[in-house]
This record gives structure tokens, C-alpha cells and sequence, in this order.
């Protein structure tokens, strides 16, 4: 009630200001003519009542301005007049102007775009009906397990599988090689997303022996459908089969971690694969039922997990569910560098606000006697501060002006470069809530960091100022400590950012010099896969592999061969293996290794070292001994010791047999997933003896005696000459593959050494700023000490000294928070410890040569002061 | 004409609120009222009368409206709302406690510390 009664007065008194303006005289003209009207009355002539009337009243003007106040009108005013004033006295001088702002933009401009991506990647939420209720798992589920999951699971709403599968789109011009999402009807249904047009798989549709049909992606839609508004019905073509189409998703629409063209069922397309229950291989993906927590699902899980166990222990034994909350299994890969990020930018920030709070300072300082003067004017201590803070937020307020082009820049360039952990987020962009945090920060930044500056301008002291008469007044002492606390707190802060950066920059020079187990240079590698139609039987896969390498070794110059998955292309077969003559070990708990099957001079071409007995050869083949090579890990693993040459394998649970396979060597470990992780156990099988149909695809590598465009052209029209209607996908050099792998080390290393760069250069420009004005404030003092005596070198240490002091106390602390703070990084370094000396060690002694230059450019100034005129200069 | 005394800080308002409790007054009014009942003892600055004025009627304990003076003339006049009534009260209420234990503070004799 009485804040409506003050906002109808101040709205009243703002707006019909002409008429209160009015009232007011009206007002005050009666008091005083009603006054000298009782004088005269009492017998004072006119002109003397008049006279004492005005005097009696006071000032006029005065009175006036305090009734506006007291109605609330000054405010807008004031704050008008304060801007006007402000923005006259910014753009009386630029040089500090400019770099108040350009410090604030370097700061909240990287910040803005760190947050831009935090925002897209961490904090919206995933394009899905209420993406809490979502979980997943790491590890993969058969369809008979989703099936199994589903009807057991009371605490699920519901739940589906995908699993991405490359197959030919056979509309377009050459054959294409698209990845289809196998599917099965509850996956649309967890993820709750409706479809843009047409209707998504139903349960009659996801049947063995259903239609074939189709939903496609806005994006396939959009590029090799032309955005067909009619496409509902039509059919598309994939290997040999018609599918028609019956709806296209949102663009929104992704599934939550494949890249995936277009979806069918399953149990449509691959009826075999959704039947058998061993191979894990679809991502799955659940919705709580509402109210159930994400351990009451776990603990379902783990029941669930052993009852399948108990039910089919050969294929179920090794399960172990683990729920998480999707948002976080999606997000799980770039959580930590995002953080660690977002901290280099917030110290930045931190810096650069340190340094616009260090030039405030220095400014109130400069216009001290301005104060002095205002203060004894009658300016109120109110009113001062308020000026100050106007001016501070103005700065503010402009940096963001800047900051925001710049944030949106570093967000293109962080798109551009961005690293595959952020591929699958496609939009990432500013945004109002990300503009509004951008102003926030540079709003809150004027507002604190001008605070302090605002109140010591506020207390300029009258009396004192006057008593120091003509002399250049000195800015407080505590001012001057103020602003070299806040020079220390950066060093610290730098300290501390490029100890991180030392640290990612060490582990990458060590992961670049580890040994991936093959030599890169020149190795091509290509995707072929084998559509199932036409290469169903082995014999055809067999004879066509055989046919190409043939082929291909007859090129000029090019050694060719075949393997499943070459390594750190993404991709990798594991199998359980059982060792003859050993104690029989328990269905489900034989060892996994890796497997791969080759053809051709696979260890030969890739420069794989061989470490014992022989390679394979083009004599292992069909209805020879069944032969494998090893790969150390392998040997030391399971062989610790003893010679594995003549040993005999199987693969576990195999069907028919036993088929027994003879170790006939042991190559070099090579890294398959990763630099960074150790090489599992491997086993080499020839493409010619494998029993599994399902090998469809491979790698052809070919070594080639140039980087020659040429050649990989040649390669292709060989296996186009032998199938048109193959689709090659992923042509990819091994160098290429090699710093694909290393792509988002390098990417955060870049990034933090970047903002490492920059509060460096903001940290110098901070000690800069504090000694050069010291030097300035100190003239007539060096002048005193060098008239009686002082060496130039004397002058180089005093103001040297002074850096040198402040850089001791920084680099102390910096040193300890460093030792706390760098821990929390382990997950992003490979090979050194999170408190390495060395990085340590040369991050403080590249910090001292940064402290030591930006106080040597001052000294020198220092050393140059004429005794003579410094005295004289008052 | 005994000598005057300058206003307590804040007691302005409260004299203020008093004189127009006793009816509708204008701002000249205000003055005379107050001078009449101290018995011109008090001393009240006539600028600072109008800034008092206004921070009450922001404050909504007195409204104002446009009327004609006893010499005829257009003059505006202001009066005690309900608010202004209750804040009255708590204040006249305040003010007598704290004159109340003032006076004891300094009327207290050596002897009874």
C-alpha cells in the first residue's frame, strides 16, 4: 500500500513534472506573499516585508531541489547526468578508457563463449521429453536382452535399443554408404520425441516378418530428398531392399550418441542379429518410471543382471548394469575439460577485473584534487560514490559492448575447431541467456570492482588535501596496497593457469611420443563394407577380398592389406578365447581379447614388428591348419614367460568344433582405441579361415610410395571395377587417424594455452600499470636520491625491487594453490604427475621474466629522471 | 519572546504531523500553526518546511489537494491520512518514551549511580 503510494507520487511527480514544477512555485510564491502581507499588516513597509520574507525562507532554489529529491524525481536525473558526465570524461581520456575496456572485454569476452558451449553442452537440457527421467548404460544389450529388461524391469516406463549399421542408399548417383539405425519400436517411444511428419515405428511394424519400412532423420530428408513434403509412401532403396518411407523426425532429433541417417526395425531388416542373444551390440537407452530413483533402478538391475546370468550363463555371465542419468553418460567425455576450462576463463576474468579494479585506482588517485574540490564544493559522500560507480558500470557496460562480438567470434572459432566430444552438439551458439549472462558479468564486474575504487574517491579528505596546498597530491597509501595486493592475487592466478596449460602442453608432447606399435606415414586406410545380399556366403566375401588384393598389389608402388578394424579408427571386436590344456574355466568367465582378422601382408604394410615365429601368409587359408598371431600384451598376459609359439586357442562357445588354432607368432603391441591406454591382449586370425559370416567389413590399408591423390582414385575405381555397387566410406590417412586421436587433447591444450597467453599479457600490463605509476608518483623522491648520490643501478633496484617483492609473495601463493588445484585435472594428463617440478619450475621462472620486463620498462623511465627537474617539478 | 530553539533532527515531521492532525492546512498554515502552538519558542527554517511537506506526502501519511485561502487566494492544502494518523501515534508514542528515559538519564543525582 505504501509502496503503491510512493510509486503513484514518484510516477506522478516523473512524468507531470511541468505541472509539479508549477505547484511547487505556486506553492511557495503563496507562503511568501502570505508572509510579507502579515508583515505589512504588523506595519512593515512592502519592500522591507518582501525583503524579509525572502530571507526568512531561505535559499529558493535550494528548497525546490529538496522537495524533488524528496519526491524521487532526482533520480533519473541525477542518473542522466551521471552518464552525460561520465561518458564526457571517459572520452576525455581515451588511452585509459580503451584499456579499461579492452581489459574487461579480454575477460568476460572468452568467458561469454566458454559459457556459450557449458550452456549448450552441460546445462540445456537433452531435446527429449522430460530428459531427466532418461538413463542408459555403458555397456551394449542384444535385442532379446532389451526385450528381456523391458518385461522385467517394473521400474521402467520403458526403454529401446539402436545400434548404427552402414548400408547402401542405391537413389542417388553412386552408391552411398548411409548409417541406418537398427531399431526397435520402444525406442521412439522412451525418447518421446513426435515425429515432423508422417508416424514413427509401431509394434506391428518392429515384427519378425514386418513391413519394410522406414523413418528418416530432417537432415537425410533435407540433403538426398530435396525436403520432399510428399516423401510419405515413397520407398528408398537400401542394399537390395525397398523400404517405404512413414515419417521424417525433427531436426531437433538425434539419437543421443550415433550418428544415425535414417531408422529401421530390426527385426525387419536383420531378423538373424535380433535373434541372437550373445552379441552386445545395441545402445539402450530407459525412462524411470516417475518417482523411482536412479539407485532403486540400479538395484533392479543388478537382479535383472543376475537372473539373466542364472537363465543363460553363456551368453549373460560378465553382465554388470550400470544406470547414469543420460544427460551425464552423453556429456560424460568433454565434463571434465569443460570445467577445467571454464575455471582458465574465470581466473582470466578475474584477472582482467583485478586490473580494471588496479586502473580505477590509479584514476581516483589521478583525479584526487577533483574530488577535493567537488567534496568541498558540498558534494555529498552519496552522491561521489554514485558518480564513481556510474562511471565504473559504464566501462562495464561498453566492455560487454565488445566482449560480445568477441565472445561470439571465439565461439565460431571454438565450433570450427571443435573437437569430436562436442561434434554431436550441433547447436551451439549465443543466445539470449547466454548474452544476458555476458551483460550480467559485466554489469556485476563494474559493480563490484568499482566499489572499492568509488569508495576511497568518496573519502577524499578536505582539510588534509588542502594542507598539502600546491603539491602534487599523493594518492592514499592504501590505495597504492590495494592495487599491489590485487598485482600479487594475478600473479597467483597466472600462476596457477599456466602450471595447467605446462601441464596439458607435457602430456601431449609425451602421449605424441609414445609408440603406437606401426608406422602412419603414407598408409592410407579405406572402409569397405560387403552389402549382406550379395555377400552372404564366405566363399564370396573370401573370393572377392582375394580378388581385390590382387589387384591392388599390382598398382605401382602400393603394398595393400586387409584387417577388420585398423587401429584408432573407433572400432573393435572382442571374443572370449579358451588355451588348450589348461583347468577348464567356468561358461562366461573365459578371458576377452580383442580380435581381428586380416588378409594379405597386414604386419608387413603397417610396419608391425614381428616379435617371434612368423606372420601369416597367403598359404593360410580354407581347409589348411587353423592358425593365429598374437600380440605381446597377449603373451605376457597369458603366456608369462613361456614360449606361446606352437600353442593352441579357440574362441569360447564357438559352434561345432572344437576348431583349435596354432599360435604361429607374436607382433608388437599396437595402440588400437587410444595413445593414451595401454594395449589389450589381441588376437590375428586370416580372413580366409574365419567361420563368421557376419565380418563384413573391413579396412583396406595400402602404403603407397607417395601422399599421392592419385593413387587412393585408383584404389577406389579397382573395387568399384570389381562391385559398382560397394559403398566406400571414411578414406583416412593413418598420420590423419593418428591426430584425430590426439584432436581434443590438442584442442583443450590449445584453448587453455591461449587464455594461459592471456592472463600473462594481462598480469603484465598489471604490473605495469602499479609500478609505472609508483615511478610517476615517486619522481620527486628519486629525484632527491639521485641528486645525493644514488647510481642509476640504485634506481633499477628500488623500482625493480618492487616488482620483484610483489612477484615473490604471488608466485608463493600461486605455487600452493597450484599444488591444491592442479589434482583436480589428473583425468586430462598423461604421463606427468599433476604437481610436476619440472612444469613448476619453468612456469615460475617464466613468470619472474614476465614480472621482470613489465617493471624494467618503468625503472628505465626511473633511471632517466633529471635530479633537476624532478626537484623543480612540483 | 523567550529565546528560541533549533529543531532535534527528525522532529520536524512529527510537529508537522501534529499541526495538520488538528485540521487541514496549507503550507504557510503549517508554520503559523507550529510557531502558535510552541509559543514562537521553536525555530523552524520556512525553506526547509517544504521539502518536509513533500517527503511526507510521497510517504502517503499526508495528501494535498488545491483550495482557496482565507485571503482568497488559490492555495494548497494538506491533511492527516489514516496512515499519517497511526504513524502519528507510534511516533508520539516513541518520542514520549525516549523524553521519558532521557529525563531520567539526566536528572539522575550522583547519589543514586
Amino acid at each position: 500500500m505504501r509502496l503503491w503510494n510512493r510509486l503513484r507520487s514518484w510516477l506522478q511527480a516523473t512524468f507531470g513534472r511541468a505541472r509539479m514544477e508549477s505547484d511547487m512555485d505556486a506553492e511557495i510564491r503563496f507562503h511568501m506573499e502570505t508572509f510579507a502581507e502579515d508583515l505589512v499588516r504588523n506595519g512593515v513597509s512592502r519592500e522591507e516585508a518582501t525583503r524579509r520574507a525572502r530571507m526568512e525562507f531561505g535559499g529558493i532554489d535550494r528548497a525546490k531541489e529538496e522537495c524533488r529529491e524528496a519526491r524521487g524525481v532526482r533520480f533519473l536525473e541525477t542518473l542522466a547526468q551521471d552518464i552525460r558526465f561520465g561518458l564526457r570524461i571517459l572520452r576525455k581520456s581515451p588511452g585509459f578508457t580503451a584499456a579499461a575496456i579492452l581489459t574487461l572485454a579480454l575477460g568476460i569476452g572468452p568467458n561469454t563463449a566458454i559459457f556459450t558451449v557449458i550452456n549448450a553442452v552441460l546445462l540445456r537440457p537433452l531435446p527429449y521429453a522430460n530428459p531427466q527421467e532418461l538413463v542408459t548404460w555403458r555397456s551394449n544389450e542384444s535385442q532379446m536382452d532389451i526385450d528381456d529388461i523391458r518385461s522385467q524391469g517394473t521400474f521402467f516406463s520403458g526403454g529401446g535399443g539402436v545400434n548404427p549399421e552402414l548400408l547402401t542408399y542405391t537413389n542417388g548417383p553412386e552408391p552411398l554408404g548411409i548409417h541406418a539405425g537398427y531399431v526397435d519400436a520402444g525406442l521412439f517411444q522412451v525418447l518421446g520425441v513426435p515425429p515432423m511428419l508422417g508416424r514413427t515405428l509401431s509394434p506391428e511394424d518392429d515384427s519378425f516378418g514386418g513391413p519394410r519400412v522406414v523413418v528418416l532423420t530432417y537432415r537425410f530428408w533435407r540433403e538426398y530428398r530435396d525436403s520432399d513434403p510428399n516423401i510419405i509412401g515413397k520407398s528408398i532403396g537400401l542394399d537390395e531392399n525397398q523400404y517405404t518411407v512413414i515419417g521424417v523426425m525433427p531436426a531437433s532429433f538425434a539419437v543421443p550418441k550415433n550418428d544415425v541417417d535414417l531408422f529401421v526395425s530390426l527385426r525387419v531388416a536383420y531378423p538373424e542379429a535380433a535373434r541372437y542373444r550373445g552379441v552386445h551390440f545395441m545402445s539402450s537407452y530407459w525412462r524411470l518410471k516417475p518417482g523411482v530413483t536412479l539407485s532403486q533402478a540400479a538395484a533392479g538391475m543388478t537382479a535383472i543382471d543376475a537372473r539373466l546370468a542364472a537363465d543363460y550363463p553363456a551368453e549373460e555371465k560378465g553382465r554388470h548394469t550400470v544406470p547414469v542419468p543420460l544427460q551425464q553418460s552423453v556429456t560424460g567425455d568433454v565434463r571434465p575439460a569443460l570445467w577445467v576450462l571454464s575455471a582458465a576463463v574465470c581466473v582470466v576474468l578475474l584477472i582482467a577485473c583485478a586490473n580494471f579494479a588496479s586502473l580505477l585506482m590509479a584514476r581516483t588517485a589521478a583525479r584526487h584534487r577533483e574530488m577535493v574540490i567537488r567534496v568541498a564544493l558540498g558534494g555529498g559522500r552519496r552522491r561521489l560514490i554514485r558518480q564513481a560507480l556510474t562511471e565504473s558500470m559504464l566501462l562495464a557496460v561498453l566492455g560487454g559492448c565488445v566482449a560480445l562480438p568477441l565472445a561470439a567470434l571465439c565461439v565460431r572459432l571454438l565450433v570450427a575447431a571443435k573437437p569430436a566430444a562436442l561434434a554431436h552438439f550441433s547447436e551451439i551458439s549465443l543466445d539470449p541467456a547466454v548474452i544476458a549472462f555476458g551483460f550480467a558479468v559485466s554489469l556485476l564486474t563494474g559493480l563490484i570492482f568499482g566499489l572499492a575504487p568509488a569508495w576511497n574517491a568518496s573519502r577524499a579528505d578536505v582539510s588534509e588535501a588542502l594542507k598539502q596546498a600546491g603539491r602534487s597530491a599523493t594518492a592514499s597509501p592504501a590505495g597504492h596496497n590495494f592495487r599491489r595486493t590485487l598485482v600479487v592475487v594475478e600473479i597467483a592466478l597466472a600462476l596457477v593457469l599456466l602450471v595447467a596449460t605446462g601441464l596439458l602442453i607435457e602430456s601431449f608432447a609425451r602421449l605424441r611420443s609414445v609408440d603406437p606399435g606401426f608406422d602412419p606415414a603414407r598408409v592410407v586406410a579405406i572402409g569397405v563394407q560387403l552389402p549382406n545380399t550379395r555377400y552372404h556366403e564366405i566363399p564370396k566375401q573370401i573370393e572377392f577380398r582375394r580378388e581385390l588384393l590382387g589387384r591392388l598389389n599390382s598398382l605401382p608402388g602400393a603394398q595393400a592389406a586387409m584387417v577388420g578394424d585398423p587401429p584408432l579408427n573407433g572400432g573393435g571386436l572382442t571374443h572370449s578365447i579358451v588355451f588348450e590344456g589348461r583347468p577348464p574355466v567356468a561358461e562366461g568367465d573365459e578371458p576377452d581379447v580383442d580380435t581381428f582378422c586380416v588378409m594379405g601382408d597386414y604386419f608387413g604394410v603397417m610396419h608391425i614388428a614381428l616379435r617371434a615365429g612368423r606372420t601369416l601368409t597367403a598359404m593360410d587359408r580354407e581347409n589348411q591348419p587353423l592358425v593365429a598371431v598374437i600380440n605381446e600384451a597377449l603373451a605376457r598376459k597369458f603366456f608369462s614367460g613361456r614360449d606361446p609359439i606352437g600353442r593352441r586357442i579357440r574362441w569360447a562357445r564357438e559352434t561345432g568344433g572344437p576348431h583349435w588354432m596354432s599360435i604361429v607368432g607374436v607382433v608388437a603391441d599396437v595402440k588400437q582405441y587410444s595413445l593414451a591406454e595401454p594395449t589389450d591382449p589381441a588376437v590375428f586370425t586370416p580372413f580366409a579361415q574365419t567361420d563368421e559370416n557376419w565380418r563384413r567389413w573391413m579396412s583396406v590399408v595400402v602404403r603407397m610410395p607417395d601422399s599421392s591423390a592419385s593413387l587412393i582414385r585408383a584404389v577406389k575405381q579397382q573395387i568399384w571395377s570389381l562391385d559398382s555397387q560397394i559403398p566406400l566410406n571414411r578414406v583416412q590417412s593413418m598420420d590423419e587417424l593418428l591426430g584425430l586421436s590426439l584432436a581434443e587433447r590438442q584442442f583443450n591444450m590449445s584453448l587453455l594455452g591461449l587464455f594461459a597467453a592471456l592472463a600473462m599479457i594481462l598480469v603484465a600490463v598489471g604490473i605495469y600499470g602499479v609500478i609505472a605509476y609508483s615511478v610517476s608518483q615517486r619522481t620527486h623522491e628519486i629525484g632527491i636520491r639521485m641528486a645525493v648520490g644514488a647510481r642509476r643501478v640504485d634506481v633499477l633496484r628500488l623500482v625493480v625491487g618492487q616488482g620483484v617483492r610483489m612477484a615473490a609473495v604471488g608466485l608463493t601463493v600461486g605455487i600452493l594453490g597450484g599444488f591444491g588445484l592442479t589434482r583436480l585435472m589428473t583425468k586430462l594428463l598423461f604421463g606427468v604427475a599433476p604437481t610436476d617440478p619440472f612444469t613448476f619450475a619453468t612456469v615460475v621462472l617464466l613468470m619472474m621474466a614476465v614480472v621482470l620486463l613489465a617493471s624494467w620498462i618503468p625503472a628505465r623511465r626511473a633511471m632517466r629522471v633529471n635530479p633537476i627537474i624532478a626537484l623543480r617539478y612540483e | 519572546m523567550g529565546k528560541q530553539i533549533g529543531l532535534l533532527q527528525g522532529t520536524l515531521d512529527m510537529l508537522i504531523l501534529k499541526a495538520v492532525s488538528l485540521g487541514p492546512l496549507h503550507g504557510y498554515g503549517v508554520l503559523l500553526r507550529i510557531q502558535q502552538i510552541s509559543k514562537d519558542r521553536l525555530e523552524i527554517q520556512q525553506g526547509s518546511l517544504y521539502p518536509a511537506l513533500y517527503r511526507l506526502e510521497h510517504q502517503g501519511w499526508i495528501a494535498s489537494e488545491w483550495g482557496e485561502s482565507e485571503n482568497k487566494r488559490k492555495a494548497k492544502y494538506y491533511r492527516l491520512t489514516a496512515a499519517g494518523k497511526r504513524r502519528f501515534q507510534t511516533e508520539t508514542e516513541k518520542w514520549n518514551r525516549m523524553a521519558e528515559v532521557i529525563a531520567g538519564i539526566l536528572h539522575t543525582t550522583p547519589e543514586e549511580v
